[in-house]
């Protein structure tokens, strides 16, 4: 079944554009990654599903329900983690949270406890004096304390560190577990493969693509870079791109079998290597070759 | 209910500093008072200056030497004063948020929109009676040391229903304001603006006869203190634009903030 359906969905900002006839769905139980550039529409099709904002035309529905007309009936089995998060200032942690929770139906003191415990949240501090990376974890705890079936995460882990970010994404991963389906949104790659089943690209406002993660990791590339002694022209191999040299320094990227590369690397005595991750800009070109 | 609280709770703080600065005002101007009180040479500096002076801020009409005159004439800054908290306390319970950019949270509830403008509403509301009430309060208790009788109560009570009247126009008019401007950090100015220009409309209104009309533009002449200190009661015409100012108001506000964006 499809939790999320949007269909030629678009939004403009006077006459600037936020999204131009946006249509993919969203499976129900699925991990959906959404990446794209800032400014590219994510936070716009987030909004404009949480019926913050209203569609310049086009229809969206979630648990088949139009977002325009049943936004609080929706909005009410959702939970929502904002790429910032915003809270009254002069409440305590616990306050805050307590006060969210009163807006939906049950008992979520247990889960408030549980949640708070695994992002290590001090509950009696003022949200005020809270840093940007503490407020995020106020945010996750509030975006999932009443046990949402459905996730938006716009750009979750920035200001997490490490620690936090692994212990978020576990928590996500169990939230999945349990039959809830997550609308994830970022401009970093990496994090989205890790989590997601599939991901749509957005890029000025349009769907370039939607594919499964596993034909994305296929033609998966990888930036590699190669200091030392080595001749220039023994990287020209299948699956090479975009190489080039500077003195002992060479650079390209890379799609395919990685222990092929790392053959021929082991061939020269080299000083330095690095295999990173393509910034989403050369993914896209790689979209647009 | 939970909302509703909440923005009592954040707007203590305003209720109390306005109603310290109306203390001191009706404290001051009390104390004041003992110099006009039956003292007629007092007068006699009054009357010295410009008449269209003395029409516009309505102190003609008033015996200054009595008690009742005298809170008369301190009308204007009850009703100056209503209007501005009612207007910031109507604007600023949503203007806050999306200055604040705690809008997303609150809107992202699993209640529609209407409903917050109400609980909100309402907040301003209850604090807009809160200030009335205190005033009242506040000049009965300053007036008890000067032995005012029943005249004076009476027409306190008047008064105070006025101030009540011109703050619900403003508390609706400041709402409207919030709901539909796109720009939360001027919401502000732009009422603080619109209570002077309408204010200022009504001395207008009272300089001369030919700008009378004018008197129905603007909620200081509706309740003007001259007027009902004289017919003890309100106008009909006043009580039916305040009335239809208000819902117009409401609902053009209610309006607006179900189908705007959310701008932050």
């Amino acid at each position: 079944m499809d939790v999320i359906q949007v269909n030629e969905l678009t939004k403009y900002y006077g006459k600037s554009r936020g999204i131009e006839n946006l249509s993919f769905s969203v499976l129900e139980g699925e991990i959906f990654g959404f990446i794209g550039p800032n400014g590219a529409g994510k936070s716009t099709t987030i909004r404009l599903l949480l019926s913050l904002i209203h569609p310049t035309s086009g229809l969206a529905s979630i648990f088949g329900k139009d977002v325009t007309k049943k936004g609080p009936e929706i909005r009410s089995q959702v939970g929502y983690l904002p790429s910032e998060v915003f809270y009254y200032d002069h409440m305590h942690v616990g306050e805050l949270l307590k006060y969210s929770a009163s807006f939906y139906p049950g008992d979520h003191k247990e889960r408030i406890s549980y949640l708070a415990e695994v992002m290590e949240l001090e509950m009696n501090r003022k949200i005020r004096d809270l840093s940007y990376g503490n407020k995020k974890k106020v945010g996750i705890v509030q975006g999932l304390l009443h046990n949402p079936t459905l996730l938006f995460l716009d750009e979750p882990t920035s200001g997490l560190d490490p620690l936090m970010q692994r212990k978020f994404f576990d928590l996500i991963r169990e939230e999945n577990k349990k039959g809830v389906t997550v609308f994830f949104s970022s401009h970093f790659l990496g994090e989205v493969q890790r989590l997601c089943d599939r991901v749509g690209i957005i890029r000025e406002g349009k769907m370039v693509e939607i594919s499964d993660i596993h034909t994305l990791q296929k033609n998966n590339y990888k930036k590699i870079g190669v200091l030392g002694r080595h001749e220039p022209a023994s990287f020209e191999m299948p699956g090479v791109s975009n190489l080039h040299r500077e003195g002992e320094w060479t650079q390209f990227f890379y799609s395919g079998d990685i222990n092929q590369v790392l053959q021929r690397v082991s061939g020269f005595e080299i000083q330095d290597l690095s295999i990173g991750e393509p910034t989403l800009e050369e993914i896209f070109m790689h979209y647009y070759e | 209910m939970r909302m509703y609280f909440r923005e009592l709770k954040a707007g203590i703080k305003s209720l109390l500093i306005w109603t310290v600065v109306i203390a001191l005002l009706i404290v001051v101007a009390v104390v004041k008072f003992s110099a006009f009180e039956s003292n007629p040479e007092s007068l006699a500096i009054l009357d010295s200056m410009p008449p269209q002076l003395m029409e516009a801020l309505s102190m003609r009409a008033f015996n200054l030497t009595t008690l009742e005159g005298f809170f008369g004439a301190m009308f204007v800054f009850f009703a100056l004063m209503g209007a501005m908290a009612a207007a910031l306390w109507g604007s600023e319970a949503i203007a806050k948020e999306e200055r604040e950019r705690t809008v997303e949270f609150t809107l992202v509830l699993p209640i529609p929109r209407r409903q917050i403008v109400t609980a909100k509403l309402l907040a301003a509301l209850t604090n807009c009676a809160l200030f009335v009430l205190f005033t009242w309060v506040i000049s009965v208790v300053a007036s008890r040391s000067y032995d005012p009788g029943k005249s004076l109560f009476d027409f306190l009570r008047l008064e105070m229903l006025a101030m009540f009247m011109i703050e619900l126009v403003f508390l609706s008019l400041g709402t409207l304001l919030a709901c539909a401007s796109k720009t939360p950090r001027r919401v502000g100015s732009m009422a603080i603006g619109l209570i002077l220009g309408l204010y200022f409309i009504s001395i207008f209104a009272g300089m001369h006869e030919k700008l009378s009309w004018l008197k129905f533009l603007t909620p200081f002449s509706w309740f003007n203190a001259s007027e009902f200190f004289r017919s003890g009661r309100f106008e009909p015409y006043a009580l039916v634009l305040t009335g239809v100012t208000v819902v117009i108001c409401l609902f053009a506000a209610y309006f607006t903030y179900d189908r705007r964006d959310l701008y932050i």
